[in-house]
């Protein structure tokens, strides 16, 4: 059997023992992990070395890695952790409603960086770190789709 | 039952889980139910359950379901005789009754002139002041550039948009210097919202409940009060838990909230549904907050504990019969408690989040209601409200109805996005809510953004996955860089920055 390495969030983690995952519905990912007489209903969703399962309600990012998938995914960690550009993208569809940085603005972590209006609401994109605002992208008034990029940072 | 069915052919103006509510009322009153889809609906659950559907515009509500012309068009192709607007979109919008009306087509909800009257916040407050009904201290007109009233009410206050609703354009604000900024932005989301941004203020409240009277009235002038429900679990100044009776009123504040509810509803000609919210404070003191011309989101509560099923009376009342002595003095019996399933990150102040619904199953068994939009597949707008479906559970007290709500949930899977139902499933355990004793701040001082992941909780989904990929990929098929990856990485970078 292959050996895994299990991380959430990056932190190493290990599976509990002793409890088997049997599948209801394999087509939806409706899954049951049974231990005994115990049983913890669970979705499940992903492949490969990239897994979302969900627990009472809560959405867990999994990976699950052999040893090679771990050399290679340290050696990335190490590439992207060096400060450089971050692009800021869209993580969900809707309306640009205001932007309130500009070109050349000094922003640390945690500035709201814009409004985007989805599902009647609004979400104010925050800066993922410290930084200066290079580009904006985007303008109040645009409708813009999951993943578009709404501004760089460095 | 009625021998003949009030209309022949009904339009539903709505969209989700509540146009199939109505549908199902059609069906079981003998009327045959019209939906009405935009571009992006073509496919969607309420469009099959309809026995036809119209296209009435675009994916963009505002060129589709809010299109008023657009509407009455359908209406008048599809041969309808009556319109039922359901919540949200043209459901309080005076125009379109009137526009209904004047296309020769009954409008199931309270006349254009009511939906006038009241939809006005800070009319009603004028009107519910009129006839001696308490309202939260504050202005009574609308906030110009003079902020000494606001000064005069004392910190804290709550904005509020004039034409507001579902908790837009809603501010709460500590100090005067909070308050210019404030105002702006509260005009600003009130002017997108609702096209209007006027404001007024009052006073905070807090600690408050929110407790609300269900109101059924006749074209012949009878009026029936359905109970209460409590609507104190919110985020956002938005309802997510409902449950009846609340725990918070006594029979004399009931006796109370149901006069003032009835001198509210006396100040209009009014008929159909509507809802009175009241705010109730420690000492039992109740402020009218508004009233809510049209079918609630949360009807099901009552509809649970009275037995009166309030879509179906709403569309006889409209094609004019007369509400019957069971309707008149319905009384309530057992706890019911709704809890809505929205696509919204509990962990991350309830963002709205998107998607396609992977997989869905539902709770079932006694006591056990859901009334549901989604199935599994269904990708979700972001043009559109963001609630998925509201299971609710009636049992004989508010315990049992706790136990029973606890079992459903854990029933309930969802997949493919973020939902709230891990926090409505902590909600069930947790003691202030388990007692009865919560008030409107509950999620802000006892959920904030949830508790973190137990080291139990990160084991179990670590089995998981590993079970999951054992079971899929035979060992020395591996895939090192796949579309998942991205969003893995994505995923990861979210659940550090909590």
């Amino acid at each position: 059997m292959t050996d895994y390495e299990v991380r959430v969030a990056g932190e190493r983690c290990d599976p509990a023992a002793g409890w088997t995952l049997v599948w209801d519905d394999r087509g939806q990912g409706l899954a049951r992990l049974v231990n005994g007489a115990r049983s913890v209903p669970v979705v499940i969703e992903g492949r490969g070395t990239d897994w979302v399962v969900t627990l009472r309600g809560r959405r867990i990012s999994v990976e699950v890695l052999t040893r090679r998938e771990r050399l290679l995914a340290d050696v990335a960690a190490v590439s992207t952790a060096q400060a450089g550009p971050v692009i800021v993208k869209a993580t969900l569809p809707g309306l640009i409603v205001a932007v309130a940085v500009a070109p050349g603005d000094e922003v640390v972590e945690g500035t709201a960086l814009l409004t985007i209006e989805a599902m009647k609401m609004q979400n104010e994109v925050r800066a993922p770190r410290s930084g200066t605002v290079m580009e904006v992208s985007v303008a109040a008034g645009q409708v813009v789709a999951t993943g578009a990029s709404l501004l760089r940072l460095e | 039952m009625p021998t003949s069915p009030p209309f022949g052919r009904l339009l539903i103006a709505n969209r989700g889980e509540i146009a199939i509510r109505i549908i199902r009322a059609c069906r079981e009153l003998g009327i045959t139910p019209i939906a009405v889809r935009s571009d992006a609906d073509a496919d969607a659950l309420h469009v099959r359950a309809a026995d036809s559907s119209e296209l009435i515009g675009p994916a963009a509500a505002a060129e589709s379901y809010l299109s008023i012309e657009a509407v009455i068009d359908a209406a008048r192709r599809s041969g309808a005789e009556a319109i039922h607007p359901g919540y949200g979109f043209l459901s309080e919008n005076p125009a379109f009754a009137r526009a209904v009306e004047e296309a020769g087509l009954v409008f199931v909800g309270p006349p254009p002139e009511v939906l006038e009257a009241l939809g006005n916040k800070l009319a009603a407050r004028r009107s519910a002041e009129s006839v001696g009904v308490p309202i939260v201290p504050g202005t009574t007109v609308a906030l110009g550039d003079d902020v000494s009233s606001v000064e005069e009410i004392g910190f804290p206050v709550m904005l509020k948009a004039a034409a507001g609703g579902g908790g837009r354009g809603m501010r709460r604000v500590g100090s005067v210097e909070e308050l210019a900024p404030a105002i702006d932005s509260a005009r600003r989301e009130a002017m997108t919202a609702f096209g209007d941004g006027t404001i007024y203020v009052e006073r905070m409240v807090a600690p408050a409940r929110h407790v609300e009277v269900q109101l059924l009235g006749d074209r012949h002038g009878s009026l029936a009060v359905l109970g209460e429900r409590d609507c104190s679990v919110q985020r956002r100044h938005q309802k997510l838990v409902e449950e009846s009776p609340s725990p918070a009123v006594g029979s004399a504040l009931r006796e109370a909230l149901f006069t003032s509810a009835r001198l509210v509803a006396e100040t209009v000609d009014f008929h159909n549904a509507a809802t009175v919210e009241f705010l109730v404070d420690d000492d039992g003191n109740h402020y009218f907050l508004e009233m809510n011309t049209r079918l609630q989101v949360e009807h099901g509560v009552t509809e649970l504990v009275t037995g009166i099923d309030i879509v179906a009376w709403q569309i006889r009342v409209a094609a004019g019969e007369s509400l019957t002595s069971e309707v008149l003095q319905a009384s309530s019996r057992g706890h019911a408690i709704e809890v809505r399933l929205y696509a919204e990150d509990p962990y991350d102040s309830f963002r709205p989040t998107a998607g396609r619904v992977t997989a869905w199953r539902m709770s079932e068994g006694p006591g056990v209601r859901v009334d549901s939009g989604v199935e599994a597949g269904t990708e979700l707008r972001p043009e559109y409200d963001p609630l998925l479906a509201k299971l609710l559970v009636l049992a004989d007290d508010r315990p049992a109805a706790l136990a029973r709500l606890r079992r459903a949930l854990d029933e309930t899977l969802i997949g493919g996005l973020q939902t709230d139902a891990g926090f409505l499933r902590w909600l069930v355990d947790d003691p202030a809510f388990a007692s009865g004793r919560y008030d409107t701040s509950l999620i802000a001082e006892r959920w904030r953004n949830g508790p973190a992941l137990s080291e139990e909780e990160l084991a179990l989904a670590s089995a998981a996955a590993v079970g999951a990929r054992m079971g899929t990929a035979p060992t020395g098929s591996i895939r090192t860089t796949d579309a998942g990856s991205a969003w893995g990485r994505l995923a990861r970078r979210e659940a550090l920055r909590r």
